[in-house]
This record gives structure tokens, C-alpha cells and sequence, in this order.
């Protein structure tokens, strides 16, 4: 059904091949919107769903010196003191998240933990208080223990496929000798 | 149920050991067996604390160390030694057998404000410790060091690991003059398996452990701990291809804290690690991919349709099966199998999988990638930009290191101002280091000019040759990597750089001597591999001004290679030249700084200051001697040594250096030029024939040999006055 999935090649760029019920697959980019998105750019307050990213308006591998570029252009632009004065409030609100989003993402560990959060895809709002990221870290931690658990027994089965005659290897090679003197003694 | 419990006791040969269980029972009967036990088990060498023997402490945040405050209002670290109540009771791993893992989580604390302790009162290495106390404990409860070999890349981290394992009682010695050594060290304790400092060899030395094992016959573990940024290194990757090929079974811990540079951060704040190999490995923890294909299928369900929706659910899952089952290409593709991404500072997720590992019978190599964090567990350690990597002595309440005050700065800091002076007039300089920002000072060039300073993580070998390249381009590359991890390059040094005259400028720091490192990090042979060779220019300043001119020499010669080595330390305090812009020396010229009779001194680098101290003292006993600044070992002052030596009875050279540098190549052109055929007679000073452990500077300068003191005590016992040798030793 899925056809391959193309590994990534480098952490800027990524092109997906989905499968689509008609027949021509749909090459689509990293970041793919299908929110309902206003006329103009920029007036409406995002909705609350809106990733950090999208806030400051730059792709999810953006480097420090983007986020920090975005940041100090969206913060000339909405802050309270220089908003139109009808705009007050809407101003101040985008302003506020603005300043979260570029306190979350300009400090590499809770950029992580945010990606992290995207990747689960809670619907929560993200929120950098400290509680929430707790509850947060729980749980990308229980994902990473449920993946480890898998190795591990994974592990286990090939375990019996290493001490196969088939296996030719050095290491092999030298078990089949351990195992067989200990048999012998 | 006291009997009971007395009976459950397993006694060993050297203390009383208890065991604990958690069972319930009742408070009054379960207190005095505490008392009576409390009595029973003290260890040889620590009493147990005054606090009630073997309660736990309660916690107040997971993970953090916890010291019980003597008062409410003193907070929480002071500088008194924190009650470890537990740890008191171990003295070696064998110890930690039978506690349970409630108790190994106290005793995870324990160690934690054990080491803060004691590193705040020694300095030393703290927030590489801090990350790993878990794994330490984790490790050393799983398996049974000594037979069990345990080996720590780089060995900084290895605080806890050293307390566990029979030294706590030497911790307050730490890099001190004949006390514990900073990193592992095979003569200091069996549980040393192998002796670090420089980076990236623990992998290569596990699998031949675990090769010579197989040879042997026997059945004891391997475990090689390594950090990301060792795994930068290409040794690494040379020792993972051979094990994988080899399929001996080894473990090798991947600690992963994000931290490549010393520091990983700009003088601005914190900054990504360099290198690709970093966002790969973050891409494991964030399951970029996996949320990519998620967006999408959100997407493409939203725009469909009810009924798309399961399909998407199921596009999901085997999104899932497919990134997260198959691990890691990188390592697998080596040949270790991948495990993790695993939590670092969960000793419950630690032990399970160390322990499922140890008891699969045959594995070949496998790789656990544990994610910690550097300085975990003490927040200005977490805060801070460089993790309090390495610190002075601090105080453990606020942080703050005691930073003695120095009238100048070290040299290392003259060197980035030399750097960026010439940057400044040459828009073809550039600077290269192998993730050492910090110790190199390039992160203050790297602020002036972001673009022209490469990091290239731990690759000196790559630093070189990358150079090298540069070097082709016509641009004035300035390779500024530490005299002992210069070593690590040679070949690159003499088949990239020399054999071809490319002019790479190679800036050497820690030449000589270091101090608390210890041997592993002193620099003492570079002036004898870098004199060696036929193409290079060798030069060292004799202080700060001198390093101004020589980095604006550097600059100038642009027709074959270059090097100058400077020492760890501070400088003298001489005036620097304006603007910081030093002037091109003559090439092949030294110079006189004090006239004198019958004796020269012929020092070579920062060695010129401990002469002049000896003629100083040679003076108050009433011979003034000369003494010259030879500036260039390669090409040498040939009419200065001419002239010392026709009109001196004595010449002695002094370099901190080994045999071989620049006192060989001084009795090589003597020979030659027919001056040893005469009456004057030359002596060397150089390095003794032995590693000097390590100490303070000045008790490692006495124990080489090259104080003032031993100068001055060489010029009188070559003339013959023993008596004032004997007077200007004592």
C-alpha cells in the first residue's frame, strides 16, 4: 500500500512519497498546511494548534540565527506599543506567543523536547511550564522504553541465530570453540 | 523477627553487610534492629552519619541531589560534607550487590552530592560526572568490576566510578601532586582497565579486551563507555567497523548529552554541537520522520474524509514499525546492534536493559545509546553555557568558583587577540580547532568573525589536512590544537603539510608542563616531531610580546610551514606591542637579554624566564652569565650560537621539551661547524627520560628538573663550584 519511504537525506530538506488513491503519487514537502488559512498573512491571531514554527513563520530545521532574525521582526511588529490602537489586544496576544515560541525554540533542550512534543501529536497546547513539560517528558520517555523493550528482545531471538554454524564470523568462530572445550571438560 | 532478619544477613570478609528489604514492619521493633544494625556495619573508613543510619531521604525532585539541610534556612548544598548514609556503606562495587533499586536510587543521589562535595573543594571535572552517576551506579551493580571490564572514554567522567570503586577516601587528593589522577589510570587501580585522556580509544581498547578474552578463553564482560563527542572522532568509526567484523561480543555505551566542544556554546550562550553526526543522532530521539509521515497522514485525512481516517491510522503504524523497529542504520550498518534511545538518569530502564544484555548468551557487539545530561542534578551545572566542565575550587551554595586573580592573562587569550589583530589587517586568516573553543581561546576569534573560525569536532587529523586544503586555496589557515593532541596528527603534519610546503601555521598550546592533567596532556615532544622535519619553521616565545610577534611571523611566512608552541600559565606581565599587532621577526634570528661570563644559557620558549631567574640567583653568588633567547629552533641562530660559543667556556640549553628538540639541534649544528673540537663544553636541559605525574606546575617543575634553582645548580656544577651548587639548592 505505502510505497518506500525515502530516507531522509540530510535534516534540512525531506520529500515524502505517499500513496494516493489516484494513481500519480503526490511528491509533498515538509511542511503541509491544509489549516484554513486568512486572505491576508499576517492579521489574524493564529489558532491555537499553529506549531511555534508557523508563528515565526520559518521551517522546522531553522537555525538559531533564523529564529532569532524571525523573533526580532515579529517582535518590532506586534509590540503592544507600536500596534494600531484598534488591534490592541489581538497585537498583544500574537506578541505574547511570539515571545514563548522564541523562548521555547532558542534554547536547545526545550527545542527538543518541543519536537519531541510535536511528535507525539498531543493536541495539547504546548505550555513551558514546567509541569506540563514533565508530563511531557513522561511520556516521550515511556515511547523510548517501549521502543527499547522491542530491541531487546529482538536481541534475544538473534542471539540463537548467532551461534549457528552459518555464522563464520571471528567471534563466532571462537564461541564454537569455547563452548565446545567447556563441553568437553 | 529480629532473628529472622540477623539470618537473612549474608556476611562478607572484610565489613558487615546488611540487607534491607522494604518488607513493612512494624516502627518500634523495625527501629531498634535499625540502631542495632547501624552499630554492626561501619565501614574501615568513613563512620556512618550522625542521622538516622538508614532511612531514606525524601526527595524532593527526581534526579536531583539532595543533601539534608542542617537548618531550614541554609539551602540546600553547603559546604560541609552532605550525609551519604548509604554510600558510607560502600567501599567497592561487590558492595552495592544487594541493594534494591529503591535503594540504588538513593544512592544515585548520594554519589551525586558526593561529588559536587568533593569537586568543589578540589575542582576538577564536574558536569561530565554529574551526567553519568546513574550509568556508574548502574553499571557497576550489573556487573562485576574487576573481571568485568569497564573502560571510560576520556576518563573526566569518572568521579563517581573512582568513589565507587575504593578511592572515595582519595578524592580530596584529585589531580593533586601524588594523589588520584584525573582520569583512568591502570596503575592506580585494578578497576582502572585502561588509562585515558585523550579521546575515542575506548572502543578500540574494548574490543582488543574482548578479543584477548576470547583468546583466552574466559567469560567476563566489556563494556566501553563513550560520550558523542569522542564518537566524532574517526578512531571510533575504525574501531566499530573492526567489531562489527570481528562480531566479539562487547558493549559499548553511546552516552549522548549533546555536548561535542569544550564548550559546546559560543561566548554568547549555548550553540547546536558540530557536526552531522549530532543531528543524526537527535533524529533518533525526535523521530523526525515519524512525524513528518504523521502530519501528512493528518493532512491527507482531513482532506479526504471520514473513511481515510483508519487508513491513515494504519499508514501509522507502519510508519512506526518501520522507523522505530529498525534502530539505528548508522551502527547497524557497522555491524553493533542498537539499542535506545534510552533515558540516562532512569536507573530502573538502565539496569533492565544491562542486565537483559548480560544474561543474552551470545550478542557480538551491541551499542546502547543512553541520553543524559551534562551537570544533571545541579542547576548552575545545568544552566550554565560550558556545564561547569571543568571548574576551580566553588562554593557548592552559590556556584561561584574561587578564580584567583591574576595580574595577566593567559597565554592562550594573547594568542586569540594576536589572532584576531592579524585577522583584522588579513582578510585571508582564518583559524581551525578540533572542538576545543574554549581551551584554545578561538571562541573570541569565532565572535569577531564567525565565518573564518572552522570547528571541526575531535578530528585532529581532519584539522590538519582540512588546513592543508585551505592552505591550497591561498588562505592563511591557523591550526590551533593543543601540543599533545598534535601527536594524534603527525602524519597528516608530515605527509599534508610539510611534504608538499603548504604554509599552515600550526599554534600550539599546553606546550610543556601542564599541571593537574597530568602526562597524558602535557605537551613535551613537539618541538622534537615538529624540528624533525625538513620544511618547517619552529619557533616559541619566551613571553607575551614575543607570542604577538610570532603569530604576526606565522602570518608573514607564506611560502612553507610554520609552528609556535606557548605553555599553559599566565604571562609575565612584559608591555604588549599597540593594538595588539606584533611585528615579523627576522626568521633564523635570536637574541641576547643579559651579558654576562664564562656561561651561557641558551633557553628555547617560556624556559628563557626560569634563566633569567637562574642568573639571578648565580648572581648573588657573583658570576653575572649571559643569557639569549634563541626565539627559532628551526632555522637556528647559527651566528649566535658561534659567538656564545667561541666566547664562553660553558653553553647550556634549557627548553621544556624532550630529548631530541632543540638542544639536539643545537649539538648537531656545533658538531658540524667544528665548535665541539674546541674547549667550550655544552650541556642540555631538557625533560628527564620519564612521564611526570601530575601535580602542581611547580612541583612538576622540580620534579623534571628545570626550576631556577636546578639551572643555576647545573651553570656552578659544570664549572666546578659544587659548594654553591649545594647553597643554591637548598
Amino acid at each position: 500500500m505505502c510505497s518506500a519511504l525515502t530516507p531522509p537525506p540530510s535534516a534540512v530538506t525531506h520529500r515524502l512519497r505517499l500513496f494516493a488513491p489516484t494513481s500519480n503519487p503526490i511528491p509533498i514537502h515538509t511542511r503541509i498546511d491544509f489549516r484554513p488559512r486568512a486572505s491576508s498573512l499576517n492579521d489574524t491571531v493564529p489558532s491555537p494548534s499553529s506549531s511555534f514554527y508557523d508563528l515565526l513563520g520559518i521551517s522546522e530545521s531553522g537555525t538559531l540565527l533564523e529564529i532569532k532574525q524571525a523573533y526580532k521582526q515579529m517582535a518590532r511588529k506586534y509590540h503592544p506599543d507600536v500596534s494600531p490602537p484598534d488591534r490592541v489586544d489581538e497585537y498583544t496576544q500574537r506578541f505574547i506567543r511570539v515571545q514563548e515560541a522564541y523562548e521555547t525554540l532558542s534554547d536547545p533542550r526545550r527545542r527538543e523536547l518541543y519536537d519531541r512534543h510535536i511528535s507525539s501529536g498531543l493536541p495539547l497546547a504546548f505550555s513551558s511550564r514546567r509541569s506540563n513539560r514533565f508530563d511531557e517528558e513522561l511520556e516521550a520517555r515511556s515511547e523510548w522504553k517501549s521502543n527499547w523493550q522491542s530491541q531487546l528482545n529482538d536481541l534475544r531471538r538473534r542471539s540463537s541465530q548467532k551461534d549457528s554454524r552459518g555464522n563464520v564470523s571471528w567471534g563466532a568462530r571462537m564461541r564454537r570453540q569455547r563452548d565446545e572445550q567447556v563441553a568437553a571438560d | 523477627m529480629i532473628l529472622m532478619m540477623m539470618m537473612m544477613m549474608p556476611v562478607y570478609a572484610s565489613s558487615l553487610r546488611v540487607s534491607f528489604s522494604s518488607s513493612p514492619s512494624s516502627s518500634s521493633s523495625s527501629d531498634s534492629v535499625r540502631t542495632h544494625l547501624s552499630r554492626l556495619s561501619s565501614s574501615p573508613l568513613l563512620a556512618p552519619s550522625p542521622n538516622d543510619g538508614f532511612q531514606a531521604h525524601v526527595r524532593r525532585k527526581p534526579g536531583v541531589a539532595h543533601a539534608a539541610p542542617l537548618s531550614d534556612n541554609s539551602g540546600e548544598y553547603h559546604s560541609r560534607r552532605p550525609p551519604t548514609p548509604l554510600l558510607d556503606t560502600i567501599n567497592f562495587p561487590i558492595h552495592m550487590k544487594n541493594l534494591s533499586i529503591r535503594e540504588l536510587r538513593q544512592l544515585a543521589d548520594e554519589l551525586r552530592s558526593d561529588v559536587i562535595f568533593n569537586v568543589s573543594k578540589t575542582g576538577g571535572h564536574l558536569g561530565s560526572s554529574l551526567g553519568v552517576v546513574e550509568l556508574t551506579v548502574a553499571l557497576h551493580y550489573v556487573f562485576n568490576a574487576p573481571q568485568d571490564k569497564i573502560l571510560w572514554d576520556v576518563g573526566h567522567q569518572s568521579y563517581p566510578h573512582k568513589i565507587l570503586t575504593g578511592r572515595r577516601d582519595k578524592m580530596s587528593t584529585i589531580r593533586q601532586t601524588n594523589g588520584l589522577a584525573g582520569f583512568n589510570k591502570r596503575s592506580e587501580s585494578e578497576y582502572d582497565c585502561f588509562g585515558t585522556g585523550h579521546s575515542s580509544t575506548s572502543i578500540s581498547a574494548g574490543l582488543g579486551m574482548a578479543v584477548g578474552r576470547d583468546l583466552k578463553g574466559r567469560k567476563n564482560h566489556v563494556v566501553a563507555v563513550i560520550g558523542d563527542g569522542a564518537m566524532t572522532a574517526g578512531q571510533a568509526y575504525e574501531a566499530m567497523n573492526n567489531a562489527g567484523y570481528l562480531d566479539s561480543d562487547m558493549i559499548v555505551i553511546l552516552n549522548d548529552n549533546k555536548q561535542v566542544s569544550l564548550p559546546t556554546a559560543t561566548l554568547d550562550g549555548p550553540a547546536p554541537p558540530v557536526g552531522a553526526l549530532s543531528s543524526a543522532l537527535s533524529r533518533l530521539q525526535s523521530n523526525r520522520p515519524l512525524r513528518e509521515l504523521r502530519e501528512v497522514a493528518k493532512g491527507v485525512t482531513k482532506q479526504i474524509g471520514g473513511p481515510m481516517h483508519e487508513l491513515a491510522a494504519k499508514v501509522d503504524e507502519y510508519a512506526r514499525g518501520m522507523i522505530s523497529g529498525s534502530g539505528s542504520t548508522l551502527f547497524e550498518e557497522l555491524g553493533l546492534y542498537y539499542i535506545g534511545p534510552v533515558d540516562g538518569h532512569n536507573i530502573d530502564d538502565l539496569i533492565s536493559i544491562l542486565k537483559e544484555v548480560k544474561s543474552t548468551k551470545t550478542t557480538g557487539p551491541v551499542l546502547i545509546h543512553v541520553v543524559t545530561e551534562k551537570g544533571r542534578g545541579y542547576p548552575y551545572a545545568e544552566r550554565a553555557d560550558d556545564k561547569y566542565h571543568g571548574v576551580a575550587k566553588f562554593d557548592p551554595a552559590t556556584g561561584k568558583q574561587f578564580k584567583g586573580t591574576a595580574k595577566t592573562q593567559s597565554y592562550t587569550t594573547y594568542f586569540a587577540e594576536a589572532l584576531i589583530a592579524e585577522a583584522e589587517a588579513d582578510k585571508d586568516v582564518v583559524a581551525i580547532h578540533a572542538a576545543m573553543g574554549g581551551g584554545t581561546g578561538l571562541n573570541l576569534f569565532l565572535r569577531r568573525f564567525p565565518t573564518r573560525c572552522f570547528d571541526v569536532g575531535i578530528a585532529e587529523q581532519h584539522a590538519v589536512t582540512f588546513a592543508a586544503g585551505l592552505a591550497c586555496e591561498g588562505l592563511k589557515p591557523f591550526c590551533t590544537i593543543y601540543s599533545s593532541f598534535m601527536q594524534r596528527a603527525y602524519d597528516q603534519v608530515v605527509h599534508d603539510v610539510d611534504l608538499q610546503k603548504l604554509p599552515v601555521r600550526f599554534a600550539m598550546d599546553r606546550a610543556g608542563l601542564v599541571g593537574a592533567d597530568g602526562p597524558t596532556h602535557s605537551g613535551s615532544f613537539d618541538v622534537t616531531f615538529m624540528a624533525c622535519l625538513p620544511n618547517m619553521v619552529v619557533m616559541a616565545p619566551s613571553d607575551e610580546a614575543e607570542l604577538f610577534h610570532m603569530v604576526a611571523t606565522a602570518a608573514a611566512i607564506d611560502d612553507r610551514p610554520s609552528c609556535f608552541r606557548y605553555p599553559r600559565g599566565n604571562g609575565i606581565g612584559i608591555e604588549l606591542p599597540p593594538g595588539n599587532k606584533g611585528r615579523p621577526l627576522e626568521v633564523g634570528k635570536g637574541r641576547i637579554l643579559l651579558e654576562g661570563e664564562r656561561v651561557a644559557l641558551l633557553g628555547y620558549g617560556t624556559a628563557v624566564q626560569s634563566c633569567l631567574a637562574a642568573a639571578s640567583l648565580t648572581e648573588s653568588h657573583g658570576l653575572r652569565i649571559t643569557v639569549a633567547d634563541a626565539r627559532f629552533c628551526k632555522p637556528l641562530d647559527h651566528a649566535l650560537i658561534r659567538s656564545l660559543a667561541k666566547s664562553h667556556e660553558v653553553l647550556i640549553t634549557v627548553e621544556e621539551g624532550s630529548i631530541g628538540g632543540f638542544g639536539s639541534h643545537v649539538a648537531q649544528f656545533m658538531a658540524l661547524d667544528g665548535l665541539l673540537d674546541g674547549t667550550v663544553k655544552w650541556r642540555p636541559m631538557v625533560l628527564p627520560d620519564r612521564y611526570i605525574d601530575h601535580g602542581s606546575p611547580a612541583d612538576q617543575l622540580a620534579e623534571a628538573g628545570l626550576t631556577p634553582a636546578h639551572i643555576a645548580a647545573t651553570v656552578f656544577n659544570v664549572i666546578g663550584g659544587t659548594r654553591e651548587a649545594l647553597a643554591v639548592m637548598s
